[in-house]
C-alpha cells in the first residue's frame, strides 16, 4: 500500500510530500535530527538513506541521556545526566532509527 | 544496497575474505585494535572477529574516503527507482 | 481436497436468529479507511514506548512509517519536544489516533 495525497497537486501550504520518505529525502545535505532507541539522540548532515532507514550522516553530535532512577524519589525527579560525544563520519544502522527531524523550512 | 556499496568500497582490497560485508551488512574486522582498554579490557587479545550485522548500533567512517556528493546523488536515484518500482 | 462445498449444519431449532448488528455509525470501514480518512488531520501517534506525537499526518506508507507536521513530543504528559516535520519509523508505532473529528 502507498497511500498518496492530492497535495501535491494541489499547490498547498504544505511541502508537497506523498510519502513519508520524501521527508528524508528533501532533507539530504541537510542537517538533521535522529531520535534512536537507547535513550540516545544525534544531529549530523545526511547524506545516505535507504529503505531500512539506515543512514550516514556527517559531523555527528551524539547526546546519550543517562537516567538515574534514585529509590524513593519520584518520577520526573530523578537526575539525567547527558553524554555527548562527536563523530566526523557515521553509519546508523536503521534498526535503532524512532524519528528523524529535518531542519524547520520556515 | 547503496549502503552495502558503501561498505565494500571501504573494505580493504587485499583482505583474503571477499565475502563481508555481506547483504545483512555482518562485519568482518581483521587487526582489532581497542580503543578503550579500560572498558574492554577482555577484548585486547582478539585480534579479529565476525560482528552479526544485526547487533550493530553504528558504524564510524573514514570522512576522507567517504565521497558525500556521490552518495547524495546515489541515494536520490535509489530513492527515484523505489517510487517507479 | 474436496471440491464440493459440504451442506451447512441444520440451525439449532431452539434458538431463534439473532437480528444482524446494527451498521456501525459514523466509523465504519476498514483500517485502511480509516488510514486514508485520518490523512490531513490532527492525529496522536503512540510508540511501543509509550511516548507520545500529537501533530497533522501528511502521510504514511504500508510499513506504518509515519510524515507528520507540526509534532509534538508528549512524554508523561509533558511536552518534551517540537519539530516542524517529523519521520517516525514504522516498527515503533502502537497506534494511530485521530485527535480531530473525521
Amino acid at each position: 500500500m502507498r497511500t498518496r495525497t492530492l497535495r501535491a497537486n494541489m499547490d498547498s501550504s504544505s511541502t508537497g510530500i506523498q510519502e513519508p520518505f520524501d521527508l528524508i529525502r528533501l532533507s539530504l545535505s541537510e542537517r538533521v535530527f535522529v531520535k534512536l532507541r537507547g535513550d540516545r539522540e544525534l544531529t549530523g548532515v545526511l547524506h545516505a538513506y535507504d529503505g531500512h532507514m539506515n543512514l550516514i550522516l556527517s559531523d555527528v553530535e551524539e547526546t546519550i541521556m543517562i537516567v538515574d532512577q534514585v529509590e524513593g524519589v519520584p518520577e520526573g525527579h530523578s537526575t539525567v545526566n547527558i553524554a555527548k560525544r562527536k563523530m566526523d563520519m557515521l553509519f546508523v544502522r536503521g534498526d535503532g532509527v524512532i524519528l528523524v527531524s529535518p531542519p524547520s523550512r520556515t | 544496497m547503496l549502503i552495502f556499496s558503501v561498505f565494500k568500497t571501504l573494505t580493504d582490497q587485499r583482505s583474503t575474505t571477499h565475502d563481508f560485508p555481506d547483504r545483512f551488512l555482518n562485519i568482518r574486522l581483521d587487526s582489532i585494535k581497542v580503543l578503550d582498554e579500560a572498558r574492554h579490557p577482555h577484548m585486547m587479545a582478539v585480534k579479529n572477529c565476525f560482528i552479526r550485522g544485526s547487533v550493530v548500533r553504528y558504524v564510524q567512517l573514514p570522512a576522507e574516503h567517504v565521497d558525500t556528493q556521490l552518495l547524495e546523488d546515489a541515494t536520490r536515484r535509489e530513492a527515484a527507482a523505489q517510487v517507479k518500482r | 481436497m474436496d471440491e464440493s462445498t459440504p451442506p451447512p449444519p441444520p440451525a439449532p431449532p431452539a434458538e431463534p436468529s439473532p437480528p444482524p448488528p446494527p451498521p456501525p455509525v459514523a466509523t465504519s470501514g476498514s483500517p485502511t479507511d480509516f488510514l486514508k480518512n485520518v490523512v490531513g488531520k490532527k492525529v496522536v501517534v503512540r510508540l511501543t514506548s509509550g511516548v507520545d506525537y500529537r501533530g497533522i499526518l501528511s502521510c504514511l506508507d504500508g510499513y506504518m512509517n509515519i510524515a507528520l507536521e507540526q509534532t509534538e513530543e508528549h512524554v508523561n504528559g509533558r511536552v518534551t519536544n517540537r519539530y516542524g516535520d517529523a519521520f517516525i519509523r514504522g516498527n515503533n508505532v502502537l497506534y494511530i489516533s485521530a485527535a480531530e473529528a473525521l
